[in-house]
């Protein structure tokens, strides 16, 4: 997942900034070009630095310090020569995700993760190749900060272009298990569980899915760890994904057993209930989900649709208006909330929400990470 | 105990290094006083490092450290300040720096491979696998010189970090370098077992309850990879006895006993597949099996679900073209062992199955030039493989 990125950092070679520059400035610029195309990288490194106290806005010279010191794994050095590079509209994108990939490797996750955050906001800009790297990182601290669906979605993206790598099915195996920690700093005596989970993971994220081997990881990890929580939980999730669905509603009951506030699995019966016209005991998971996690989104939104469905108008509103205000990027919840706007005859409230759940379908249907979604919601309704 | 012998390689290591670096650092020094030797207030870089090494020479490390860290900022490219640095942060556990530190100090010397062996070491204390493992190996891409223990050490923690990046037969082909007819090596019991049983752990990510099983594992593949193979049988047995329904416990078995007795590893690569339904290489080693019994149907079948599940494995291609030549389908065999070639060209097997195929095909040209390419693999020493639990070992096949 790493080494590559020295060699794709060079397709983001840009021409000089300027048109008149001073002799010796044009002369240190060429000796610094053949250095680092003759691999004489700390002579490289010298001369570009040279190069940009003579001219401190010469964005291409900073560009080769960051990526040649990134390449050395110098990576405070290399963080700070891409700061330069924030002020330049054309390198903002790939040094912000660069400063992202330094802030990691220097330990400094929460601002590693705003950056990949203004990463994604500023377009994912850099190569594929690049992105691969960028997402996976990304991917890495969004599990630590507890954002696990999300993390899973960004390495999931890129699981058939990447195939059987041992760093994303760890990576995976973290996420599925709702694991907070980083590769490098889980618990020791959890690392066959991950393993497990994450061979289980990433054979279900390939394409096609290869569930049968999916299915026998995560046999393997049910069979070695019953009694641990998540467990049942991933597979669960895993059997919903391959369509069965009455184990995984076994599974996820199983987990309630060991885990009997896990909120993941309590939205998942209810929406397996909610399919089966099982109201009663829908409304009772989902505000059991709600007690273990008020800030769950899914929660009030399908104790809004169990509302909905016996005919208690007001407070589904009031539950769907709640969990738009957690996920205002959810299509299903803007669907949901047009229809009971429009049985209570507020109309314009109504066409209003079609018009969003409209909106968000479509981004819906391309694969693209959530936040890039939701910032285009947002400018949307700014708009 | 690890750390005891670590202090020790480091100590070691450190002053065999000394010498050229203090050499190399010595003409620049005389010859371009740094500014600071100008200032009667401040002591000289040779000072600093004089002292420093004085320091470390009397055991007081916490003291060589500061003069060194002074020296460094003073000279951030003194690769002697550089060098000791970083080995004396590396004895005192302080692995994150003394990673920068050495870090820094290969960016001038990439020649030096101690200091990669000892930026290895820190990573896979700081826990950057990936980074470690490549270091690890540049060291000894490089060169430790005849420092024993430290190529020791390198060598051991490159078996287990392959296997933990599941390169388990790269990681058993290491291990058996590693042993060189030696028998007891008590410490690469762990790593041999969690090869064997294709884990990617590391021996400290073994959990409690899964040591016994790794242990006796282990003991099998060490004795089999040391050629006592009635004591491998024995731990062999053990190990099926006391864990019959483990995943990788049959296909190792069976693996072992296809080199011995080939007519008994059917039953036990059949029960792995049992355990195991999409076991790759069980599939692969029960088509050879089953090719040595004349079962060509069914080990077609078996190596053609193997390319299914892993369509860029070269043995299942190398089985599937055995196969389909004994069926006397030529065609389709030369192709799926010229796909083999072309995923592994060091299986000097491939190149044998192609010299008699193109031989019975009348392609007399193509035979002679798999002759070469065999004898090529023969005097570059590359074909030799894992002989435990792997995939088929790369030199099998010769008439």
């Amino acid at each position: 997942m790493r080494p590559i990125i020295f060699a794709l950092t060079i397709c983001f070679s840009l021409a000089a900034s300027a048109t008149t520059v001073p002799d010796r400035f044009e002369t240190l610029a060429k000796q610094a070009d053949t250095a680092r195309t003759q691999e004489h990288v700390p002579e490289a490194i010298r001369l570009y630095r040279e190069g940009t106290k003579l001219r401190p806005s010469w964005y291409e010279g900073w560009w080769f310090i960051g990526t040649l010191l990134y390449d050395q794994d110098r990576f405070s050095e290399a963080g700070a020569a891409f700061e330069h590079l924030l002020a330049s509209p054309r390198h903002r994108g790939p040094a912000l995700a660069f400063l992202g990939l330094c802030d990691y490797e220097t330990g400094k996750y929460d601002s590693a993760l705003a950056r990949f955050r203004s990463w994604a906001s500023a377009g994912w800009g850099g190569t594929p190749e690049f992105r691969d790297v960028a997402d996976f990182h990304f991917a890495l601290l969004l599990t630590r900060d507890g954002r696990f669906v999300d993390s899973l979605f960004l390495l999931a993206s890129g699981a058939p272009r990447l195939g059987d790598t041992p760093e994303l099915s760890e990576a995976m195996g973290l996420a599925s298990l709702r694991m907070k920690y980083l590769p490098e700093n889980y618990p020791p005596e959890k690392r066959e569980q991950v393993w497990l989970a994450g061979k289980a993971a990433l054979y279900a994220a390939q394409l096609p899915k290869d569930f049968a081997r999916a299915d026998e990881y995560a046999a393997r990890l049910e069979a070695r760890y019953p009694e641990q929580p998540e467990v049942h939980a991933f597979r669960g999730t895993l059997y919903g994904f391959e369509g069965k669905k009455v184990e995984a509603e076994r599974e996820y009951r199983d987990e309630l057993k060991i885990s009997p506030s896990h909120a993941p699995a309590l939205v998942a019966l209810t929406a397996i209930d909610l399919e089966k016209g099982d109201l009663a005991e829908a409304g009772v998971l989902a505000r059991r989900a709600i007690e273990a996690d008020s800030s769950n989104a899914e929660a009030h939104h399908l104790l809004g649709r169990v509302l909905l469905a016996k005919g208690d108008l007001q407070a589904s509103v009031s539950e769907l208006e709640t969990a738009k205000r957690l996920a205002p990027g959810s299509p299903a919840v803007r669907s949901h909330l047009a229809m009971v706007y429009s049985r209570l005859g507020r109309t314009q409230e109504a066409k209003a929400e079609s018009a969003a759940f409209l909106v968000l379908k479509n981004k819906e249907e391309i694969m693209a990470p959530p936040e890039e979604k939701l910032r285009a919601t947002a400018r949307e309704k700014a708009h | 105990m690890r750390k005891v012998l670590v202090l020790a390689i480091a100590s070691l290591a450190a002053c065999a290094f000394c010498a050229p670096i203090a050499a190399a650092q010595q003409a620049p020094a005389a010859s371009k006083p740094s500014a600071s030797k100008l200032s009667p207030s401040k002591p000289s870089l040779d000072q600093l490092l004089q002292a420093a090494s004085k320091a470390r020479d009397e055991n007081r490390d916490e003291e060589a450290i500061r003069l060194y860290r002074r020296a460094v900022a003073e000279e951030p490219e003194s690769e002697e300040g550089l060098w000791f640095l970083g080995t004396l942060l590396y004895e005192k556990e302080q692995y994150a720096e003394a990673r920068d530190v050495l870090r820094q100090f290969l960016t001038l010397r990439p020649d030096a491979g101690p200091g990669w062996a000892f930026l290895g070491l820190s990573e896979l204390q700081t826990r950057d696998y990936s980074r470690a493992l490549d270091h690890l190996q540049r060291a000894m891409a490089v060169g430790m010189g005849d420092r024993k223990e430290l190529i020791q050490l390198v060598f051991k923690d490159v078996v287990v970090l392959l296997t933990r990046f599941e390169r388990y037969d790269d990681s058993l082909n290491m291990l058996l370098k590693m042993l060189d007819g030696a028998a007891q090596q008590p410490d690469l019991i762990e790593p041999a077992g969690l090869g064997g049983l294709r884990l990617p752990l590391l021996p400290a990510e073994i959990p409690p309850d899964r040591r016994e099983l790794v242990d006796l594992a282990g003991r099998a593949v060490l004795a089999l990879q040391t050629q006592q193979y009635d004591e491998a049988k024995s731990e062999f047995k053990r190990l099926v006895t006391a864990y019959p329904n483990e995943p990788g416990v049959h296909f190792l078995y069976g693996a072992f006993l296809l080199q011995l007795q080939p007519n008994e590893a059917v039953p036990e690569l059949e029960r792995e597949l049992e355990i195991s339904p999409t076991h790759v290489l069980a599939r692969i080693r029960l088509a050879e099996a089953l090719i040595a019994q004349r079962d060509y149907d069914r080990a077609l079948a078996l190596a053609q679900q193997a390319i299914q599940l892993e369509p860029k494995r070269a043995s299942a291609h190398m089985m599937a073209g055995e196969a389909l030549l004994a069926k006397g389908q030529s065609d389709e065999g030369i192709k799926e062992l010229e796909i083999a070639r072309a995923g592994d060209p060091a299986v000097s097997r491939t190149h044998w199955d192609l010299v008699r195929a193109y031989k019975a095909a009348g392609r007399k040209e193509d035979a002679d030039r798999e002759k070469k390419e065999i004898e090529k693999l023969y005097h570059s020493n590359s074909s030799s493989g894992p002989s435990a639990g792997g995939d088929i070992p790369r030199d099998q096949g010769a008439p």
